[in-house]
């Protein structure tokens, strides 16, 4: 063992020293969650604020709702960043795919992951799921029909133009749909306040915003992910 | 007390398959060490009653990130030198 | 309880140890996912406790039994970045690959010359 790792390691027991002696002195949660807290408003007056059945989804797309177009963004820069690194490549990796039993037996697949992947977005709001689990989804489904179908496939089906509209279409919708609020003079990204009807609460179309708010987070989230990974595999062009 | 029984299994799990992820010599191990350890982090989380963080992390951590990790071992010839 | 916590410090550690001693950038990248791990689990303890429901409404679930919804928002935002982040982490290793002909730092000066 060299000194450097003998120094790491003395570190880091101290550290973890620290971080035990420091856990003890972390509030008990039920505390926390005391009468007048945000949590507490959270648990008590979500649904008749926001429509939704589902508090975490409530919390990303209504409360924080403007954290979460943040993180579109940060989202945006990793594949800007990425798409960046290898801008001059362009010749493919697998043009042809795998054989055709894989591509028959995708053919009955490819459809079922599909759907899962917008069930997960279109029920974020009344189930666990939403916007950016069917996003990922989505994702790999993308990346999965890229691999067994060949690269070609992908730039035959998806133009420049496809992609830079589905990459767009996300983050545009998302701010548009924040943009509506402002007409009525509310505030940035409000939600029933803004005149978003609260529908059945526990149905599909309810919860105001917070659906159409949960499908641009998808799109963004899933042509993002796919982008990021099929750039990532293009062979270098000029090496 | 069953459910404190499977927290104890799961976390065992969790602190094994990330110190083989970390101590194996070969890249490629290491990467299928770290995909166990996402889905083992997923059922975590679902046991402490998150399943919105835990679909996110099944999905991320076992399926996207395992596959990026891979695109950089195929693109690097192996990953170990 | 004190167990998850428990595992919270050890993951925190060795991811740290992980970045700092390795030589391999792929297994750096590693030790970053291990690390935020780590503080993904601490936040999702954070929220819970014992008996607790999750945070969704249902007929029959009071809303004082259910576990704290922020936590488990702010984890699910930080796992798809952490996404993000790494597939940008993992491209620059490759374009480092193309460079220098390894991804081992400590073999990078000497194939250049």
């Amino acid at each position: 063992m060299t000194l450097g790792k003998t120094a790491t390691l003395a570190f880091l027991v101290i550290l973890a020293v620290l971080l035990f002696s420091a856990m003890g002195a972390l509030p008990e949660t039920t505390d926390r969650m005391e009468a007048g807290g945000p949590t507490w408003h959270i648990l008590r007056s979500a649904v008749p604020d926001t429509g939704a059945v589902n508090l975490v989804t409530a919390v990303l797309f209504d409360y924080r709702a403007f954290d979460t177009l943040g993180e579109a963004t940060v989202i945006f820069t990793a594949v800007a960043g990425v798409v960046l690194v290898f801008a001059r490549e362009a010749m493919v990796l697998s043009g042809k795919g795998l054989s055709p039993l894989a591509k028959k037996s995708m053919d009955i697949l490819t459809p079922f992951i599909a759907l899962l992947g917008f069930y997960v977005i279109l029920f974020g709001h009344i189930s666990p799921g939403g916007g950016f689990q069917g996003g990922v989804i989505l994702a790999s489904w993308a990346i999965l029909v890229v691999l067994i179908y060949g690269i070609r496939t992908e730039e035959d089906v998806l133009t420049g133009f496809v992609k830079m509209f589905l990459e767009s279409a996300g983050a545009l919708l998302f701010v548009a749909l924040g943009a509506v609020a402002l007409i009525g003079g509310r505030e940035f990204l409000s939600n029933l306040a803004a005149g978003f009807s609260p529908g059945d609460v526990g149905s599909v179309i309810s919860a105001g915003s917070i659906p159409l708010l949960n499908v641009a987070i998808g799109l963004k989230v899933a042509s993002g992910l796919a982008m990021m990974f099929v750039t990532m595999s293009k062979k270098d062009g000029d090496s | 007390m069953i459910e404190t029984t499977v927290v104890y299994i799961l976390l065992a799990l969790l602190v094994i398959s990330g110190t083989a992820a970390v101590f194996f010599r070969r890249v490629i191990n290491s990467v299928i060490s770290l995909s166990v350890f996402s889905v083992t982090l997923a059922a975590v989380f679902l046991v402490y009653r998150a399943p919105d963080v835990a679909m996110a992390e099944a999905v991320v951590g076992a399926g996207l990130m395992t596959a990026l990790f891979l695109v950089t071992i195929s693109r690097t010839q192996g990953g170990d030198h | 309880m004190q167990a998850a916590y428990l595992a919270v410090i050890y993951l925190f550690c060795l991811g740290l140890y992980c970045v700092v001693t390795e030589k391999n950038l792929i297994k750096i990248a590693m030790g970053f996912v291990i690390m935020e791990a780590g503080v993904l689990l601490f936040l999702v303890c954070l929220a819970s406790f014992p008996d607790g429901v999750p945070p969704i409404v249902l007929e029959g679930v009071t809303s004082s039994s259910m576990v704290d919804p922020i936590p488990h928002a702010l984890s699910l935002t930080a796992i798809v970045i952490g996404a993000g982040t790494t597939g940008y982490m993992l491209s620059l290793i490759i374009r480092l690959y193309r460079q220098a002909g390894t991804v081992r730092i400590d073999r990078m000066g000497r194939t250049e010359q």
